[in-house]
């Protein structure tokens, strides 16, 4: 009896995480998508940090944080972080796509840059209140018609780990220039940029 | 035209669609937000924040690693 009533608990607690902040639901979907597409190291960073928020959610978080600058901590110089990230895109991009070292790197960086989110943000930013509603929807709605427009592709291809070139979702058309040395510097290099632009918002 | 140039055509039209929204919100008092206000709306909570990281981060192993 003990045992159905803190079952029934959990379920409420959890239904209760959903609702408040339905981007932890969205994440869980997206895993198992990416899961039985034969993505378990994706599926297991969005899946995992789905959880720890989850949890970070229902336990609900005592302060809001505060920003990394009046920490006390500084942000290196915008020269210095594009030239590691150039550093670091030809490094890493003169390994095949798909290896383990690439793979290893591109882990490390963004869990690295979850774990930097997680503790705040690094700039203070002014409240401007409530965006325009109409422009917001404007945007969600091209956003999500791509997502689907994406979906379909995906969907019509012979199987979900079998590429097509008659329905190519946006990976199959950028592997001719994911396949060469300068084509993945370049977007690595473009990757770590727009990583460090989010970062800093 | 083919099922693949429809396809394309589907991508290039949403990209022509976020360049024109973020091309209307540089209009004095438009009603559109840019895209980095609203990124800075969703992001200025931990979920929404650590959500949007996850999803940079997802992209550079979709598109890279294994």
């Amino acid at each position: 009896m003990t045992e159905s009533r803190s079952a029934a608990a959990t379920v409420r607690a959890t239904m209760a995480v959903v609702i408040r902040e339905p981007v932890v639901a969205i994440m869980l979907v997206w895993a198992f998508f990416d899961g039985i597409s034969g993505n378990p190291i994706h599926a297991l960073l969005v899946g995992g940090v789905a959880i720890l928020l989850g949890r970070d959610i229902a336990l609900g978080e005592p302060n809001p944080p505060v920003p990394l600058l009046e920490r006390g901590g500084r942000l290196p110089a915008w020269w210095l972080v594009v030239a590691l990230s150039a550093v670091f895109a030809a490094v890493v991009g003169s390994f095949p796509r798909y290896s383990w070292p690439t793979t290893a790197a591109i882990v490390a960086i963004g869990t690295g840059a979850v774990a930097l989110a997680w503790r705040g943000p690094l700039v203070a930013r002014p409240d401007t209140g409530r965006l325009p509603r109409p422009g917001v929807l404007a945007w969600v709605a091209v956003l999500v018609a791509g997502a689907l427009w994406e979906l379909q592709a995906l969907l019509l291809q012979p199987s979900l780990t079998a590429d097509s070139w008659q329905h190519p979702t946006i990976s199959t058309l950028t592997d001719p220039v994911l396949s060469t040395h300068l084509g993945r510097t370049a977007i690595m290099f473009a990757w770590l940029l727009a990583g460090w632009f989010l970062l800093r918002q | 035209m083919n099922s693949h140039d429809v396809t394309v055509l589907g991508y290039f039209v949403v990209v022509l669609l976020c360049v024109g929204l973020q091309l209307l919100s540089l209009r004095p008092a438009s009603r559109v937000p840019s895209l980095t206000a609203l990124l800075r709306r969703a992001m200025r909570g931990r979920p929404g924040r650590v959500g949007v990281i996850t999803a940079w981060a997802w992209l550079g192993l979709h598109f890279l690693a294994r």
